[in-house]
């Protein structure tokens, strides 16, 4: 497989030409959306008069809640959203009315003049404050093996704490958008930048009171997604169709980019407890976690997200008894929801404390720790869930990257370093991720595609991922031309359209290659048997002796029999040859994961169909006094099975670990007592810019490690490389610890902006 | 009669806006909003509509004094329709000759620089204009120029890559081929003084400082705007209609920098990057903060009078100049007057400016022999981001005792203040992590910062107490160079 393929929007992307919904040239008459929110957290609409608004020059429609010819609710799993305000108001950002006008501007002058009557209730905006009046979203799930609690009454040592991580947001560059257009006998076709256009359709189908053949969704390409468009674009499109049905004109919404950060959800922030029993060698013998989630107002993916906190809390280590709770919690703020990792992250958070707390206990570096409780080969590789782990990596990773970042070396380097220096101190951790590859829940994992091959040999392939910069698309193509043998300027992966692959799954959980891949081979599988039976046939007539099916290959542009030149044909004479025999050229893929099962009740199962594994190595400098510190040097050594693209994939790997710095660093969100945000816009809420990145960053892919099962052997990527943002995490806390020697554990939770730092610091001086 | 239109080149042809009757856009459209407007410029992209991430990068060709064009990335979303009247508007479509991508292109192409590809445009454009600065560009160059580019996907790494090779080896491209032409039409634009009206609107664009201040007499409620980064956001972000302004970005007078033996004057609108540019060796505090001051594409429009006037708690400028001793040059119709800049800024955003006055200049006295400036800032991200808190130290020292000692701070109060009390105490003691860490009690009756989005009141005092020690060490640092 030719792996150094570029992405296939590339050259459009440098000249500006790849086109997003935004950029699309609209009808002459198209009207511009708007949204009218509610200005407090928690409350009672009791009334309201649009008359003024809708007599405003300009202005198409004004709707409310009465409005929407269908059901008012847009949750996506659990169906707890209105879709516009009835009574109940449950944040700030809540949709209240939408207004369709010829411009903004027109749009916004109606909005003022809306009055309304509002009676203001107590929010409720932490986790904390969600506990104590008990508004717990659903009952608390329990995941254990063995008996926690007596494990740990045995072990030798308990640790106990409890930690924070914060609220993330997403921060794609292009902002929510969809364009309805209203179609001929009540039908709509909406381009929304949506990563799940199956469910964007539903939604849409449900609040227009329509079938869902009426409602196609297309989505071309997202503007960078991360979770953030996996419900929560659903909005944009739904108001958006709410206009454009009741105008029955094309209508436009792009949320401005405080909005868009004031009304979405984020990563849940999370408040957990753990206690932790260990020999005195390090080996942890009993785990017990419980984990609060800041859920939002509404369920949106929050049990899902805590699914996988549970699957992740054990992270690369074997504990024989554990005891893992989930809670989430309902709150006043817009409601939580996916983002790359989904609730792994902040799962793993807690291990990783757990193993730092029983190193500076000991005395012992964190790093041999982690090596002595990793899972193994043939013990101790179960995990809580009753998984087996198979291919397991962790060894051979260790053993590589250990020596090319010349961990041992550095660490005792940066200790030297400490000894001497006082304003400035470094820090240095290695951190792991064993990550499951499959939606926890098992029926999201399927797929559809379609391909067309037409008589010129060209292809078009359909499938029902959405390229939001990952490099599906491309992927798809690289598929296709291996297995076709057709070059890349010959195949077009077309946007993605719910008339052409219906009833999909988000894209997601890392999984669009995995699963579209399969269903993009299962089609070409399909073309190729009808393709080779014919030509068998056909060639033992001309030939005179018999050609088996086996024996025909496609390669660059040809179909042939091996070592027989007169047994070829270019790939485009060839489907020639079938159309004229009139043979379908056109084929449907589908793919569900095999041998995916779990139980509920139990939580026992095999949620996932493989792991991937990694480590990292960072060592950071910190300056004591203003707790500004540099990344030294990354050193990633990552598992994406046999790469189908490797620069695509250290792209994502690269990505993943600098957003996972963010969270871990300078991404803060605050929120008054009255639930309003802080951090709405760029102004205040930081993501990491070019100069934050390690000084030295070295990403390799782990070499020669074939994935059984999938998609040319590859193994997904979006998600796992997040965790490896740990490393600086630690490392910044090493550094921390090291102003007080490391004789006291820092206070130290995520994210661990500068203003946190040299609060802790200046804690320890205190101790 | 005055103008009423602007010229401007975009993709190599002069385009032409009159303010007529039937003009529907308004002179406070921005760049950006009239780029995306037009069928084919879509490129161009809003991340943010406020500064803050690059997405809306273009370059801005002009003629310099010595008729030679200058090539500079500015951001789109904050820049008014008339400030680009004279020059030349370089957009990401324009840089392709054909199917032949410019080197910029080519290299974010082939070093798999681009995910999702919605920040690209923007990296391409502050790529580009690196690639027109002459001379070759260090790893520093690279990070400076694209600090203000934000990209959520790739990590950055492949986009430095990417930047590596492209510009190692800077040659000609279409817009050298086309550069005689380009200033021969950039040249017979008019440049006399304009207005722009419409029914709700008066934007005033004067070329003569004399001009501006009989506008300021005349219409004392005018609006001023220079660089616009401040202004341009009660349009963006606060929907705000800007009723009456007069615009100084065209007084070729108000943007120079002069050195004398006593010290440098520095013209109101001179950009921030060409005074971190040419004040680097002459006074290195001002030019330490004015890099990490916003970004490269706000530090070409963003000027010193307008960070002045501001009078923001936060203005980096501020604890700095103060700290030089600067003085701030006030003209008005009637006259001109000197006030010292710690006297001008009175409270939070307020000046000593009268309705009729306008910044004309900022001298800065040359630093004095034996006597340590420096200033620090704290931020959440090192670029593009405002203070946390700074601070900025003038001090002599004398046989090991603090001799005199100015203390000023940002974020700290809602104003640039003194550190009175910690000046107080410090007078007369030795120079010593000690005395510093003492001092730090008296910051306390100094200051009562807020708790807001950027930080709580508590970290804010612990910073301001550790910039003391952090002076300190830079202070040390500092003689072993010497
Ligand atoms: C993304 C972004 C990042 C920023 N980062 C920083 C930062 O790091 N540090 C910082 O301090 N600031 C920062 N700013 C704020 C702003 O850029 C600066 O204050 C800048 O110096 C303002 O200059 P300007 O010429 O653009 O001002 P304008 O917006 O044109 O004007 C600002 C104010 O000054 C007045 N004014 C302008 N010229 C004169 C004059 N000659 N005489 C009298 N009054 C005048 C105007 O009336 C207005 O009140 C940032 C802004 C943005 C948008
Ligand atoms: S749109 Fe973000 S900087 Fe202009
Ligand atoms: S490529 Fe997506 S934001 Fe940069």
């Amino acid at each position: 497989m030719t792996k150094k393929v570029v992405h296939e929007s590339s050259s459009m992307h440098v000249t500006g030409k790849a086109q997003y919904i935004d950029d699309m040239l609209l009808p002459e008459n198209a009207l511009t959306g708007y949204v009218v929110t509610s200005q407090i957290a928690h409350g009672r609409l009791m009334g309201f008069n649009l008359d003024e608004a809708k007599n405003t020059p300009g202005v198409h429609a004004v709707l409310c809640y009465r409005d929407i010819p269908g059901t008012n609710q847009m949750g996506a799993i659990a169906h707890d959203e209105t879709t516009l305000v009835e009574h109940t108001i449950q944040f700030i950002g809540q949709a209240l009315f939408l207004i369709a006008a010829v411009d903004e501007e027109t749009a916004k002058l109606a909005a003022s003049k809306i009055t309304t009557e509002i009676e203001e209730l107590e929010p409720v905006v932490t986790i904390e404050q969600a506990m104590e009046k008990g508004l717990q979203l659903n009952p608390p799930v329990v995941m254990q093996r063995g008996d926690c609690e007596s494990a740990l009454a045995q072990s030798q040592q308990v640790i106990e704490a409890t930690i924070t991580s914060g609220a993330q947001e997403h921060w794609y560059l292009e902002t929510q958008v969809a364009v309805a257009q209203p179609l001929e006998l009540n039908d709509m076709k909406v381009y929304s930048s949506t990563q799940h256009p199956t469910e964007t359709q539903a939604l849409i189908a449900e609040a227009l009171y329509i079938g869902r053949h009426q409602v196609e969704v297309e989505t071309r390409r997202l503007g960078g997604a991360f979770g953030g468009k996996e419900t929560q674009a659903n909005m944009v499109a739904i108001w958006a169709s709410l206009l454009a049905q009741a105008t029955q004109r094309t209508v436009k919404i792009r949320l401005f980019r405080d909005d868009d950060q004031q009304m979405t959800g984020k990563r849940h922030p999370f408040l957990t407890k753990f206690k932790v029993g260990f020999t005195k060698e390090g080996k942890i013998t009993a785990y017990r976690v419980s984990f609060n989630a800041n859920a939002g107002y509404s369920t949106d993916l929050s049990m899902a997200i805590l699914a996988r906190a549970r699957t992740h809390a054990e992270n690369a280590y074997f504990i024989p008894d554990i005891y893992i709770e989930s809670t989430a919690w309902r709150t006043n703020l817009p409601s939580n929801t996916a983002f790359r990792g989904f609730g792994g992250p902040q799962g793993i958070h807690a291990i990783e404390e757990a193993i730092e707390r029983i190193a500076q206990f000991l005395g012992k570096d964190a790093a041999e720790i982690r090596y002595l409780n990793f899972y193994q080969k043939e013990i101790n590789n179960t995990t809580p869930y009753g998984e087996l782990i198979e291919n397991n990596h962790l060894e051979t990773i260790w053993n590589k990257i250990t020596k090319t970042s010349d961990y041992t070396k550095r660490k005792s380097q940066v200790d030297a370093f400490n000894q001497t220096s006082q304003f400035v101190k470094r820090g240095i951790s290695l951190t792991p991720v064993k990550f499951g590859i499959s939606f926890n829940t098992p029926f999201l994992n399927q797929a559809g595609a379609l391909v067309n091959i037409y008589t010129d040999g060209s292809v078009v392939v359909h499938h029902g991922g959405i390229e939001m910069g990952q490099g599906l698309y491309t992927k798809m193509a690289q598929v296709v031309s291996e297995e076709l043998g057709v070059p890349f300027d010959k195949i077009r992966v077309v946007a993605t359209s719910t008339q052409n692959i219906p009833n999909t799954s988000a894209t997601a959980a890392s999984s669009g290659t995995d699963l579209n891949g399969m269903a993009v081979k299962n089609a070409t599988d399909q073309l190729k048997d009808r393709i080779s039976k014919f030509l068998a046939t056909y060639w033992t007539n001309e030939s005179k002796h018999t050609i088996n099916q086996e024996d025909i290959l496609f390669e660059n542009n040809d179909v042939l029999v091996a070592n027989q030149p007169e047994l070829q044909l270019s790939f485009t004479e060839t489907v020639n040859l079938l159309y004229q025999n009139r043979i379908n050229l056109s084929a449907r893929g589908f793919y569900s994961t095999p041998n995916l099962y779990f139980d509920k009740a139990t939580q026992q199962g095999r949620p996932f169909h493989y792991f991937v594994f990694g480590m990292a190595v960072s060592e950071v400098e910190l300056d004591v006094l203003t707790g500004k510190h540099r990344i030294l040097q990354t050193d990633i050594l990552h598992d994406t099975g046999l790469s189908i693209n490797e620069n695509l994939d250290i792209g994502q790997i690269e990505g993943a670990f600098i957003q996972g710095l963010g969270w871990c660093t300078t991404e803060e969100i605050k929120w008054d007592n009255k639930g309003r945000m802080l951090n709405h816009s760029p102004d205040t809420y930081k993501i990491p810019g070019i100069r934050d990145i390690p000084e030295i960053f070295r990403v390799s892919l782990l070499d020669n490690a074939p994935n059984p099962n999938t998609i040319k052997q590859s193994k997904a990527v979006g998600e796992p490389p997040f965790i490896h943002a740990f490393s600086v995490f630690f490392a910044i806390k090493y550094a921390v610890a090291a102003v007080k020697n490391h004789k006291v554990y820092p206070e130290l939770n995520i994210p661990a902006t500068h203003e946190k730092i040299v609060m802790a610091i200046e804690k320890l001086k205190q101790e | 009669m005055q103008r009423n239109y602007i010229e401007f080149l975009l993709d190599e042809s002069l385009h032409k806006i009159s303010w007529d009757s039937n003009q529907k856009l308004k002179p406070t459209t921005t760049l950006l909003q009239y780029l995306r407007s037009l069928p084919n410029h879509k490129g161009t992209k809003e991340g943010c509509a406020e500064g803050d991430c690059g997405a809306c990068t273009v370059v801005v060709a002009t003629l310099n004094n010595q008729n030679q064009l200058s090539y500079k990335a500015v951001n789109s979303c904050l820049i008014f329709l008339p400030q680009i009247h004279g020059k030349q508007i370089i957009t990401v479509e324009n840089l392709s000759q054909g199917q032949r991508l410019h080197p910029v292109q080519l290299s974010m192409v082939s070093m798999d620089a681009s995910q999702c590809g919605f920040c690209t445009p923007g990296f391409i454009m502050s790529l580009f204009a690196l690639y027109k600065e002459p001379g070759t560009s260090t790893d520093k160059d690279i990070q400076y120029a694209l600090a203000g580019n934000l990209c959520r996907c790739t990590g950055y790494q492949s986009i430095l890559n990417a930047a590596r090779v492209a510009l190692k080896n800077k040659g000609r491209d279409k817009f050298s081929e086309k550069e005689a032409e380009t200033i021969e039409l950039l040249k017979q634009i008019n440049r006399e003084p304009a207005l722009f009206s419409t029914e709700q609107q008066h934007y005033f664009q004067p070329t003569h400082c004399s001009d501006a201040l009989e506008l300021k007499q005349k219409y004392s409620n005018a609006l001023l705007i220079s660089g616009n980064s401040d202004i341009g956001l009660k349009v963006t972000k606060k929907n705000e209609l800007l009723p009456l302004i007069i615009d100084l970005s065209e007084i070729q007078e108000l943007n120079k920098i002069i050195a004398l033996p006593q010290g440098v004057y520095i013209g109101s609108n001179t950009s921030l990057n060409q005074i971190k540019n040419e004040l680097k060796e002459s006074y290195p505090a001002l030019h330490k903060i004015l890099a990490v001051f916003g970004s490269k594409q706000i530090r070409e429009v963003a000027t010193l009078g307008g960070n002045i006037s501001s009078a923001s708690p936060i203005g980096d400028t501020l604890p700095v100049l103060m700290a030089y001793n600067a003085q701030v040059i006030l003209r008005s119709v009637s006259g001109k007057r000197n006030l010292m800049l710690s006297d001008f800024i009175t409270s939070y955003r307020k000046t000593q400016l009268r309705p009729d006055e306008i910044i004309e200049q900022v001298f800065i006295p040359k630093p004095e022999e034996n006597r340590f400036y420096d200033v620090e800032k704290i931020s959440k991200r090192t670029d593009l981001d405002i203070s946390t808190v700074s601070a900025a130290l003038q001090l002599k020292i004398e046989n090991k005792q603090i001799k005199s000692i100015q203390l000023y701070f940002g974020g700290m109060a809602s104003y640039t203040q003194t550190a009175n009390h910690t000046q107080d105490f410090l007078k007369g003691k030795p120079w010593t992590i000690d005395t510093l860490t003492q001092a730090g009690a008296y910051l306390e009756k100094d200051f009562a910062p807020i708790s807001d989005a950027r930080a709580q009141a508590e970290g804010r005092m612990l910073f301001a107490k550790n910039l003391l020690l952090k002076f300190w060490q830079n202070h040390q640092k500092n003689q072993h160079h010497d």
